[in-house]
């Protein structure tokens, strides 16, 4: 609660906001992925992202490799590990009723967080990289956070072009359109249906890279960004992938923006209500995506 | 003449599980009344979504709502607690009521997100509205020695929605919910209400969460917003149920009883690979046996429905 808000507090916040909406903006890009390729919600999505940070985390402690480097081994090994999780177990229940990929992407998100527990132990770790900020007039930012941004942007609009423009990304828009007719073109859906879960865990990878220079690194750390990247892709609307750029912006700024106004307790209720809301009088989200 | 023999052997076991406290040792009576617990929960969860189809990702809710509930009117008010754990069912039918309405027009995937995303709401405000709830401190509930009593109203509990079960899987209004399952257009196009239905289905599957929530807040004596609105809860019923037999009668009765006496067993001794065991328990019974042991029987030996 605070009286006086200043527009400097404003302009602030706002700024706050766009930075992280747009992290959250490339995680949520790769569970929409999933969502739109094969109508399975990946609840392992957090987890996929909390390996990613423990990769750079460990490439950072072990043997010193900058943390924005390490991007470079944790999306290409989370690709791997995507790549396996479908052909093993995603795959089977993509033509299943909903319960059975929420269960069994549940089941294998404690999986994950278990093993990394056992790994890594619940200890809270930190990649001490990037600290300060950069100041500009009135308004502070911190580092770690505009790089993030940054690199968070280049990553989104390289997947956005990946999509839009080459023969593969195509093939994988088919898919989600329609899989019979892609099927029917010629399009080897398996391994469509493989290479997105991939790239999608390499998101959550990404993502996962560059918030261990911001936040501690525990086993427990992704589960919230598997419920706000849920609440992105139902902002921008399943399946509709620009949407779900729009949807973590927006998400980013409604969150900074109610921090002004409320504590941190309700701020995190804030998201569910609006995931509710928005589910109730616009379930195709906001750009208008599919109802199931 | 093997229907006789069922129910002789059911008759059996209520009784043996009536006269239990008589002789069982203090320890013996809190299992038991898990169990009771487990079956209540998962048989209410196979009542909205084993029957309708449609699944509630956040049922552990109504379990939450019950609890607070009744801990509040116990604390705050003084009640006794078989008529406040009462209330929590009420309070669970009233909050049904309030999410039901607009949420159960999400269809698939979507419902579930939206029952997900109340659960955690409902987390949030417990920790807010700290005057009544006592907020992340939670409430301590005044001392008292009733697992006995707390036992049997669990007992009752479990068997209530069991038979409750039984009677609606028996009625045109069960087979209106499994007609929704199979096909809603085409449950619409037959003139059933569909949205009513479902409606009902959700208020009658919130009621004993609500109760079960109450008593065992009663029983453990303390309660906090993250001990009451786990996800693992919801996903816990769900795997009971599926495992042994979603839209079935006795399916989730079975999968609740080898499910807890399995964590029971074997999970106490591997407590640091807990969550990978009961992930695992979870991928193989969705991958290997989706329609559960009596879904398997009911097909293989062509039983009937009502099972």
């Amino acid at each position: 609660m605070n009286p006086f808000i200043t527009p400097v507090m404003l302009g602030q916040v706002i700024i706050s906001g766009l930075l992280a909406g747009s992290l959250y903006a490339m995680v949520a890009l790769g569970l929409g992925l999933i969502f739109g390729v094969m109508r399975v919600l990946n609840i392992a999505h957090g987890p996929l992202l909390m390996l990613g940070a423990y990769v750079t985390f460990w490439l950072f402690s072990t043997v010193g490799l900058n943390p924005y480097l390490s991007l470079l081994v944790s999306m290409p090994l989370l690709y791997l590990l995507g790549m396996l999780l479908q052909r093993f177990l995603v795959r089977r229940v993509v033509d299943a009723p909903e319960l059975s990929s929420l269960l069994l992407t549940f089941g294998v998100s404690i999986a994950l967080v278990n093993v990394a527990q056992l790994a890594f132990t619940s200890d809270l770790r930190a990649v001490e990289y990037l600290t300060g900020s950069f100041v500009l007039g009135p308004f502070a930012f911190s580092k770690s956070r505009v790089i993030a941004c940054a690199i968070a942007i280049a990553i989104t609009v390289s997947a956005f072009l990946f999509l839009q423009k080459t023969r593969l990304g195509k093939a994988i828009r088919a898919v989600s359109q329609s899989r019979e007719v892609a099927q029917v073109c010629g399009i080897n859906v398996g391994r469509i249906h493989m290479i997105a879960f991939g790239l999608a865990s390499a998101l959550a990878a990404a993502g996962g890279s560059l918030v261990a220079v911001m936040v501690a690194i525990q086993p427990e750390m992704g589960q919230v960004y598997t419920f706000k990247s849920f609440l992105v892709i139902v902002l921008g609307g399943a399946g509709n992938y620009p949407g779900a750029l729009l949807g973590g912006l927006l998400l980013g700024l409604i969150e900074q923006v109610s921090s002004l106004f409320l504590t941190t307790q309700v701020n995190e209720a804030v998201a569910y209500i609006l995931l509710v809301l928005v589910l109730l009088v616009r379930p195709t989200g906001l750009l208008g995506g599919r109802a199931s | 003449m093997r229907r006789l023999g069922l129910a002789a052997l059911a008759a059996l076991a209520v009784v043996a599980l009536a006269l239990y406290p008589l002789e069982g040792t203090g320890y013996g009576v809190r299992v038991m009344l898990q169990l009771f617990m487990w079956i209540a929960l998962a048989q209410s969860w196979n009542l909205i979504s084993g029957l309708t189809g449609y699944v509630s990702f956040g049922h552990v809710a109504f379990y939450g709502m019950g609890a607070y509930s009744t801990a509040i009117v116990i604390v705050r008010l003084g009640w006794p607690w078989l008529p406040a754990a009462l209330l929590g069912g009420a309070m669970a039918m009233v909050l049904a009521l309030v999410i039901g309405w607009p949420c159960l027009r999400l269809k698939g995937p979507y419902f579930a997100i939206a029952m997900l995303g109340l659960n955690e709401v409902l987390r949030v405000a417990a920790s807010y509205f700290e005057g009544l709830t006592g907020g992340g401190l939670g409430l301590s509930l005044p001392t008292l020695h009733a697992s006995v009593p707390i036992y049997y109203a669990m007992g009752l509990t479990a068997a209530g929605v069991t038979l409750l079960t039984y009677v609606i899987l028996t009625s045109r209004f069960g087979l209106r919910l499994m007609t929704i399952r199979e096909d809603e257009v085409a449950a619409e196009a037959m003139g059933i209400d569909t949205h009513r239905y479902k409606l009902y289905a959700f208020l009658l599957s919130a009621v004993a969460p609500g109760i079960v929530g109450g008593l065992s807040a009663r029983d453990q004596g303390y309660i906090e917003p993250i001990s009451v609105f786990p996800l693992l809860m919801t996903i816990t019923m769900i795997v009971m149920v599926l495992f042994g037999g979603k839209g079935t009668i006795w399916g989730p009765v079975l999968g609740a009883v080898l499910l807890f006496t399995f964590q029971e067993l074997v999970w106490a001794r591997f407590i640091y690979l807990h969550q990978l065991l009961f992930g695992a328990i979870i991928v193989t019974v969705v991958l290997l046996m989706p329609r559960g042991i009596l879904g398997v029987l009911q097909q293989k030996y062509n039983l009937p429905r009502t099972i």
